[in-house]
């Protein structure tokens, strides 16, 4: 028996490191989760039943949920994904509860101050940040993971909670890249990896290259994409570009830029590029003759020059 | 197989398969007279019935459903995982002293019939009825699959037309249910199970071989099974033990469970497929190479022991 186990001690080994590389075996249950598991279903997961015992404790969490127990969720996550760390879902679940149904539940908290309401919303958003890079250093290079990463950093509902705007659009704009590059990617993460890079003031020229690149396939001629195609251009070309015929250019006639970029400039919490909208929207009002008691700048004034 | 076996013909290695054979035919008979295969009715409830739970969830319409898939399958092969291992261990626990209390084995033993043949066709008796239980069960997780799948296909596709999605995002979607149903790599976890379950008998053939009761056969390798998950965990401390500077006494400890008992962690690939990734037929031969290996192994040190034993 033990020269038969000799025999086979290295061809294991190497078909363990084999699994263990290509994904297909995870890593050992750590001493942590067998206590949080307990010994009933530690038992069950060490009899190679892991998921199974993650698909219970994804029902217990959901019953956390339905109860608001914000702590219990993460924790029951924390053990899910030591559990099964390649099954999207849990991952991108724990973070959805940490960064929007904790965060949300914290700010309308009336039991807490409003100091500590702010600084627990701060605190779930950023936990599901980290919940979502966590699983993404887990399942490096997975598309929906890296969306959602995207879609998270690029939340201007969420943006207050990160204190670095630029890093954090750039993390979205990489992010959205990783996913674009992904196998059957959807077209739009393409687009949003523009929009995202588009927000980071120093890298505006890298953003026009993306932004004509795809401003070629008239698929991409979406409401937002023209937009920021058009404040890029605008950025790029300030000096030559008469910011009401281009508007017209773009979005096909007066009526139709005005509207459009009416509509653009009111998503100012977005943090689009603005660059050359405001001057096309009077150029653009003068010409249609809009009442100055209509204006646009009335709901939403022009900041800076850099509006203009 | 009603050639006497005291005939000449039987000294050839084809009169060994066809002994063989009908021991493993009986004992399959034996086994499913003795009622196990209840054990798939208590299977089909469960299968069936997570079919039909609409279980909660906590995402949104733009997914419903899909990760229910993954959970009949993490549910079903877990399920098939445990009925196979205890019908394996049982089974086999249940054969020699029920030969024994009988007076069959005597019956048997009387005729020149060799130890190692009545052993191997015991086992592969066990091993037929694992594996017709998991192919019955396979059977009913894939329709349970297929039927779930089109479900939640055609209520996923209706969602996403009214919703004006495109061509390509619907794609992506149909693509996403599709691969949570029934495909090649699912059928390979299966397989998987089954050698799984397979070394698992052929070790209870061994213990049963110098057990005093079925009880004793049972317990014994129901912690085997459990100790051999820890296996990979205790290879691990002997070869990387230098490193770790681990004492000598946990360095012989580790190495001794290493040597002895078999690795089961290497089955627990069905994870990764129930996770929804594909299984490499590369893997599924080393893994079965790996079972075979063990079922031949524990055969023979069966035979070793058995062939002394005096009845």
């Amino acid at each position: 028996m033990l020269l038969a186990g000799a025999v086979r001690l290295p061809l294991e080994a190497s078909l363990t490191g084999e699994l263990r590389a290509a994904g297909l075996l995870p890593a050992p249950l750590a001493i942590g989760t067998r206590d949080h598991i307990g010994q009933t279903s530690s038992a069950v997961a060490l009899g190679g039943l892991r998921t199974l015992v993650a698909t219970f404790l994804n029902l217990r969490a959901y019953t956390f949920f339905t109860e608001c127990r914000w702590d219990d969720v993460a924790g029951t996550f924390d053990t899910i994904v030591e559990l099964a760390p390649h099954t999207i879902y849990y991952w991108e679940t724990g973070a959805w509860h940490q960064a929007f149904n904790a965060s949300s539940y914290y700010l309308n908290d009336s039991n807490l101050p409003s100091l500590r309401r702010d600084a627990a919303w701060r605190a779930s958003v950023l936990n599901g940040r980290a919940f979502l890079e966590r699983g993404i250093r887990n399942n490096p290079g997975d598309p929906k993971l890296n969306a959602y990463l995207g879609f998270l950093l690029t939340d201007h509902y969420k943006s207050r909670a990160f204190r670095d705007a630029d890093a954090t659009f750039l993390a979205a704009s990489e992010a959205y890249r990783i996913a674009a590059d992904g196998r059957d990617a959807l077209p739009f993460l393409r687009r949003f990896q523009l929009y995202a890079l588009a927000r980071v003031p120093s890298r505006e020229a890298e953003a026009l290259a993306l932004a004509r690149e795809l401003y070629q396939n008239r698929a991409n001629h979406t409401v937002t994409m023209q937009c920021v195609y058009f404040s890029l251009e605008s950025h790029a070309n300030r000096s030559l570009i008469d910011p009401g015929s281009f508007a017209v250019s773009v979005f096909g006639s007066a009526q139709q830029a005005y509207a459009t970029l009416t509509h653009y400039w009111l998503r100012g919490s977005e943090h689009l590029p603005v660059h050359g909208v405001a001057s096309a929207l009077r150029v653009l009002e003068a010409q249609l003759g809009i009442p100055a008691d209509k204006s646009v700048f009335l709901q939403h004034p022009a900041q800076d020059a850099e509006d203009e | 197989m009603s050639q006497h076996p005291d005939s000449p013909a039987r000294s050839n290695s084809g009169s060994h398969c066809g002994r063989v054979w009908v021991i493993a035919m009986h004992a399959f008979t034996q086994l499913v007279r003795m009622k196990v295969f209840y054990f798939l009715a208590v299977f089909a409830v469960i299968a069936i019935g997570s079919n039909f739970f609409d279980l909660p969830q906590h995402t949104g319409p733009e997914v419903s459903g899909i990760a229910v898939l993954s959970s009949i399958k993490s549910w079903s092969l877990g399920t098939m995982t445990l009925f196979s291992v205890v019908l394996g261990i049982v089974a086999t626990a249940l054969l020699l002293p029920k030969d024994v209390e009988d007076r069959t084995l005597y019956t048997i033993l009387a005729k020149p019939v060799p130890r190692v043949d009545y052993l191997a066709g015991k086992l592969l008796g066990v091993l037929l009825l694992v594996f017709v239980s998991l192919a019955l069960m396979d059977v009913l997780m894939s329709a349970v699959l297929q039927i779930r799948s089109s479900m939640i296909l055609n209520q996923q596709m209706d969602f996403a037309q009214g919703r004006g999605w495109s061509a390509a995002e619907i794609a992506s979607l149909r693509g996403d249910i599709l691969s949570q149903g029934a495909n090649a790599s699912l059928q390979g976890a299966v397989f998987a199970v089954f050698l799984r379950a397979s070394i698992m008998a052929s070790l209870a053939l061994l213990i049963s071989t110098f057990s005093s009761s079925t009880l004793f056969t049972s317990i014994i390798s129901f912690l085997i099974y459990f100790i051999g998950h820890f296996q990979a965990d205790a290879r691990a401390i002997f070869l990387e033990s230098g490193a770790a500077g681990t004492g000598p006494v946990t360095r012989a400890i580790s190495l001794v469970v290493s040597l002895v008992l078999p690795d089961f962690q290497l089955f627990n690939v069905i994870d990764a497929v129930i996770e929804g990734q594909a299984m490499p037929l590369l893997i599924l031969a080393k893994l079965t190479a790996i079972g075979l290996f063990y079922a031949v192994f524990y055969v023979i040190a069966s035979w070793f022991i058995f062939a002394e034993k005096e009845f």
